[in-house]
């Protein structure tokens, strides 16, 4: 693939992403109205993601993102469609995704240490010794930059670092596709920035492929080599933009650059010109 | 400014030693020993005219001496003994069936009017009907001290399972926690705080319970030894009973929230937290 090549940071040293194509084929979603009657939140949406891909996905909100999301994870199942992942398909909870969830103060486990909630994220899955868990708990906690914190509780952390933890918790699970579900969006602007820039370099270093739901144009742009743009309910795919940004992309100056802004502009005005803009549900 | 001020702290400094006291424990104990010595005073000085309202000090000896000579001690052991049974068995069927109504809605539907219907009844008021039904053994007493530690434990079991952050068990779910283990390892944790609020309540429930229905029913426990004594009016016996029954549910009550800090910790500081803000 040419887009894993054009990542500059140790693309010859890091093992082969692992596992196949994600593929989301016609996947189709509809709940139970208040009067009986199927509403459709999601209408035959297809993507193809390459192994160690970063896909964005965006789209106004409410328009089921979060749905979409949660039906490739195996959280919620399909109306129709299937889900693939290599050559096969998926159902029930894929063993090997994981879902990484929007506010990290209802996903992170409240009567858990951080050390625990991370090993959560294997031990059901794995059979460690303790030892080999509590070295690989160690080491993604490292990863994010809160090792000394293992032993507090996550609710004793900032909203930043308690994102941190949950992202060290989603790769501790050794994903092969990472799905993320607005993950930045209840922090801070600065720290989402810090964030972007360590959700890139663990991508560079792990090679997992990620899928990224967000309203955020920018994000999805300096983040993605992909952008999937979703239209209002029932939501499809109506346009797929390669960012074709340089990595490694620097926080203030790729967002900077002609192309980042190039993209920008066609992106908000597809989406503004589909009457995007709607109040939150 | 400065000097004024403390010249004025140190005129005040009588009253700042009242403020301490007023403001430490203390005061509480303070009070107790106060009320004990009316009590004491009221029997020697003879202000309470009654043959049945003996000194404390009277009190103090007879529970010494019921103590000493092993006539108390196997009684309050009885006791104890069924108060355990009867409070076990009424907990652990409040939390199996709270979780069942919690996590499935037909039953829930079904169950809760009963359950609703039967909560007030007040429980000394089905004893003598249920001697019919049950006769005058400790089937009776169990089953009375187990009815009233149940709905307490239930509906915050209930309660509880129900409050679960639904998100937690997409976690569990994504992180391929098998869904019969995900209720020990997520949903019992996350509403443990709840059906330890439910299990506490119960317990002081279980004691009265416990006490009433062996006053009622039966030849034993520290109920039974109550009504005797004030029978054969030895008031100072029947005192020295009600003490000793006050203290041990004092000191249950007090090793149960002792053991439920230390389980849910993490609830602790979490409410200690949001109070400092």
């Amino acid at each position: 693939m040419t887009l894993a090549a054009a990542r500059s940071t140790k693309a010859g040293a890091a093992p082969p992403a692992a596992g196949g194509r994600l593929r989301v084929e016609g996947i189709a979603k509809s709940f139970l109205g208040p009067t009986g009657g199927a509403i459709a939140a999601i209408d035959a949406v297809s993507l193809d993601v390459a192994p160690g891909e970063f896909l964005a996905i965006v789209g106004p909100s409410g328009c089921g993102k979060s749905t979409l999301l949660q039906v490739i994870a195996g959280l919620m199942p399909p109306s129709g469609g299937t889900v693939r992942l290599g050559d096969r398909d998926v159902t029930g909870e894929p063993a090997h995704m994981v879902y990484l969830f929007q506010q990290y103060s209802r996903s992170l486990l409240p009567w858990m240490t951080v050390a625990d909630n991370v090993m959560f994220a294997f031990r059901h899955r794995i059979k460690l010794r303790r030892a080999a868990a509590v070295a690989r708990c160690r080491d993604y906690l490292a990863m994010v930059g809160l090792a000394d914190v293992a032993d507090h509780y996550p609710w004793q952390l900032s909203g930043g670092m308690q994102q941190r933890v949950a992202i060290a918790r989603a790769l501790a699970a050794e994903p092969q596709v990472l799905l993320m579900d607005e993950p930045f969006s209840s922090v801070d602007a600065l720290t989402r920035l810090d964030l972007h820039s360590l959700i890139l370099e663990l991508w560079t270093q792990k090679r997992f492929t990620a899928v990224l739901v967000t309203h955020d144009v920018d994000e999805a742009i300096f983040l993605a080599d992909r952008v999937a743009v979703l239209t209002q309910r029932p939501a499809t795919v109506t346009e797929v933009i390669e960012t074709r940004l340089p990595r490694p992309r620097q926080s203030i100056e790729t967002r900077e650059s002609a192309a980042f802004l190039a993209l920008r502009h066609r992106l908000l005005s597809y989406l503004l010109s589909r009457g995007g803009d709607t109040p939150h549900a | 400014m400065t000097q004024l001020t403390v010249e004025a702290a140190a005129r005040t400094f009588p009253r700042a030693h009242a403020y301490r006291l007023r403001n430490s424990r203390a005061s509480g104990v303070a009070l107790v020993v106060l009320l004990l010595g009316l009590w004491e005073a009221s029997a020697r000085l003879g202000i309470v005219q009654s043959t049945n309202w003996p000194p404390f000090s009277a009190v103090m000896v007879a529970l010494y001496s019921s103590i000493v000579d092993g006539e108390l001690l196997p009684i309050i052991v009885s006791t104890l003994w069924r108060l355990a049974r009867g409070y076990v068995l009424g907990s652990a069927c409040g939390v199996v069936l709270g979780f069942a109504i919690a996590l499935n809605r037909p039953a829930r539907l079904m169950l809760l009017p009963t359950i609703e219907l039967l909560r007030p009844i007040p429980i000394p008021a089905i004893i003598p009907p249920l001697i019919f039904l049950m006769g005058l053994d400790d089937k009776l007493r169990l089953f009375a001290i187990a009815f009233a530690t149940f709905f307490p434990v239930v509906l915050n079991t209930l309660a509880g399972v129900r409050a679960v952050e639904p998100v937690y068990r997409q976690v569990a779910q994504t992180f391929g926690v098998p869904r019969w283990k995900t209720l020990g390892c997520v949903v019992f944790p996350a509403s443990l705080p709840f059906i330890l609020a439910g299990l506490r309540t119960s317990l002081g429930l279980a004691f009265v319970v416990t006490v009433i229905a062996e006053m009622i029913v039966g030849e034993q426990g520290i109920g039974y030894y109550l009504v005797t004594m004030e029978f054969a009016m030895r008031t100072a016996e029947m005192y020295a009973g009600i003490i000793l029954v006050t203290c041990i549910a004092y000191l249950l009550n007090c090793a149960f929230v002792a053991w439920e800090a230390h389980a849910i910790r993490w609830a602790r500081l979490i409410e200690e937290m949001r109070g400092e803000s």
